[in-house]
């Protein structure tokens, strides 16, 4: 019986739905990477949603495999700096081992070719068969890392994951949204899945007993020139931001008056609604 | 006098499903709104992919008088990615534009990692600056905007889903050209999906043409509180939608969901029950005529995002607002 081999990337991010409008503009004036980060230094660290459904998937997927009688190996990293250390703690107590961190050195929010690289190298040293990744996250939110780091590995790629399913011989069945609706297809390791708008999309806790269990396993730590990646040399060719504005979707915001949701609902249906909707 | 220069420019376009039409429009609005020139002409070619058995229709919705129209097997994105690499090798084009999607996404990243150019998905706008492409997208999950300078070229965008809006018509007559050749060894590889099944899509057609919606927010409280809020949306004769974190909970279908990852609606009045306001969510109702906030927090970016504000507990007003609503005539059929 063979062991199938799944590596799963993901990023932390700010909670950017924590941050207020003043918050928007000042880090809209930040003039350098150092300064973007500053203004979101104080903001508690999220997983990117697409990457907590792509690790609470494996981890499914290694639980229907076990029904099987089939062996999974999960393994998670993530190309961040020390803030995503208490991510890979929880992961290590769910089962994920090893754990990584790969320290980037630079800033990558608008640098997917770099990403993609260093997702690529980690996907390599873990030995995975399949690299499974949310298929947007982070300020950049590009969704073109995936198949970047499937280019640079020669695998294939689908993204828009939102179901993963054991099959015969290794392989998966996989349910995705393409440009031409909803389909199901088999995939066949190695390969890049990007998970999207998967209804799985929150990551189990695990257990005291699991966390007790993991507290003395370390986190793995790597630096990019350590994975044989150069990242000043591949920044230097890469886009650049030159701008940040904010958006203004503001509206009238006239609050309407009352007391009890019914006396609201009236001046509601009264003063706004009732002439656009009697409107053939 | 300086001489103009010419920006040659690919459409690449995949005529192989349903999404064809609305990709054409998409890639033609662009090309006619969206990329400004200073000191070049555009010499433009729609670069037209299509199955080995597909007739002649599909050219009529290419967005260039010139099309190079290349007939592949169908779900085989590594060959379309070889034609354009290999399209690329011979002199190829200074700009490839895909439209949005993650067919687009795919195309464009594994052309600009062969060509050695740069990608940029989500694009709102270009320009060409000199030697430089300026390029506007919307970035930290839709709530700022910004400008990126791209790198080496080729340059491979890939555009925005509100260019899907666009209308723009074709060229009244198309000249095509002779179709790609690829070496049989990329044709014969082993696809990348084996057993390849559409699935029945989810009717999303109400939410895209109502007049009316309702839209379920976390603030819901529960999978109890959605279903009240779906019932009063039902009793009011309006389409019902939710926002990504109540999708996400499993308390509704994931094809109910508004916004950047689901479905984007024009409603005459939309009434939104414990919405938050996340941008993503807002670019799915940016286009109401009237918006109505329902939520207990007057400090969510919905208050700032609506005509009308109710602080108060949505599912209880909505069923309020239910009962005026069934009362009420309907509208004037004169």
């Amino acid at each position: 019986m063979s062991t199938l081999r799944v590596a799963v990337g993901f990023k932390v991010t700010p909670d950017y739905e924590a941050l207020r409008a003043a918050d928007w503009a000042r880090l809209a004036a930040a003039e350098s990477p150092e300064s973007r980060a500053e203004a979101t230094r104080f903001v508690r660290r999220v997983l990117g949603p697409f990457d907590e459904a792509a690790l609470e998937l494996a981890l499914r997927l290694r639980d229907a495999r076990a029904e099987r009688g089939l062996e999974t190996h999960l393994a998670a990293f993530s190309i961040a700096g020390r803030e995503a250390h208490p991510f890979l703690k929880t992961l290590q107590a769910l089962g994920y081992e090893p754990v990584c961190r790969v320290a980037p050195g630079a800033e990558l929010d608008f640098a997917p070719p770099t990403t993609a690289r260093l997702v690529a190298a980690c996907a390599q040293r873990l030995g995975g068969d399949v690299l499974l990744l949310g298929e947007r996250g982070g300020p950049g939110g590009s969704g073109t890392v995936p198949f970047l780091a499937a280019e640079v590995l020669g695998w294939p790629c689908v993204s828009g994951v939102t179901g993963l399913e054991p099959t015969e011989h290794e392989r998966l069945r996989v349910t995705f949204a393409s440009d031409d609706g909803p389909m199901r297809a088999v995939a066949v390791p190695p390969c890049v899945l990007a998970v999207g708008n998967a209804v799985v999309s929150m990551l189990r806790v695990p257990t005291l007993k699991e966390r007790l269990a993991a507290r003395g396993v370390p986190v793995a730590e790597h630096t990019a020139a350590g994975l044989g990646v150069d990242v000043a040399a591949l920044l230097a060719g890469g886009p650049a931001l030159t701008c940040l504005e904010t958006i203004d979707r503001s509206r009238a915001g006239v609050v309407v008056p009352g007391e009890t949701p019914a006396d609201l609902a009236r001046a509601l249906y009264e003063d706004h609604l009732r002439a656009r909707l009697e409107q053939p | 006098m300086t001489a103009t220069r010419t920006l040659r420019v690919a459409a690449v376009l995949d005529a192989s499903g349903p999404a064809a039409e609305r990709h054409a429009r998409a890639l033609g609005g662009f090309l006619r709104d969206g990329l400004t020139l200073t000191g070049a002409q555009v010499e433009a070619v729609t670069h037209l992919f299509a199955a080995e058995d597909a007739g002649a229709a599909h050219l009529l919705a290419a967005p260039t008088h010139r099309v190079r129209h290349v007939r592949l097997p169908p779900h085989r994105p590594d060959v379309v990615a070889a034609a354009l690499a290999a399209f690329q090798a011979g002199g190829g084009a200074d700009l490839f534009v895909f439209p949005a999607g993650p067919r687009g996404a795919e195309l464009a990243s594994r052309l600009a990692a062969r060509a050695g150019g740069s990608v940029l998905t989500g694009v709102l706008s270009a320009t060409l600056a000199g030697d430089r492409l300026v390029c506007r997208r919307t970035v930290y999950s839709s709530h700022l905007t910004g400008e990126l300078s791209l790198g080496p070229r080729p340059w491979c965008l890939v555009l925005d889903a509100t260019w899907d809006d666009a209308r723009a018509d074709p060229p009244p007559e198309h000249a095509v050209e002779a179709a790609a050749h690829l070496s049989s060894g990329v044709v014969s590889a082993p696809p990348p999906l084996l057993q390849i099944e559409r699935l029945p899509a989810p009717p999303t057609g109400d939410l895209e043409a109502a007049r009316l919606l309702v839209v379920a927010g976390r603030g819901a409280g529960s999978r109890q509180g959605v279903d009240r809020i779906a019932a009063a949306a039902a009793r009011m004769g309006a389409a019902f939608g939710v926002t990504r974190p109540v999708a996400m909970n499993g308390w509704a279908p994931p094809d109910r969901l508004i916004g950047v990852s689901g479905t984007r609606t024009a409603p005459d009045v939309c009434i939104t029950a414990g919405v938050h306001g996340a941008p993503a969510f807002v670019w799915g109702v940016e286009h109401a005529g009237f918006i109505a906030a329902i939520d207990t927090d007057p400090a969510a970016p919905i208050a700032l995002e609506a005509d009308a504000v109710i602080e108060d507990d949505a599912v209880a007003v909505l069923e309020a607002l239910a009962d005026l609503a069934e009362d009420a005539p309907g509208p004037d059929p004169s």
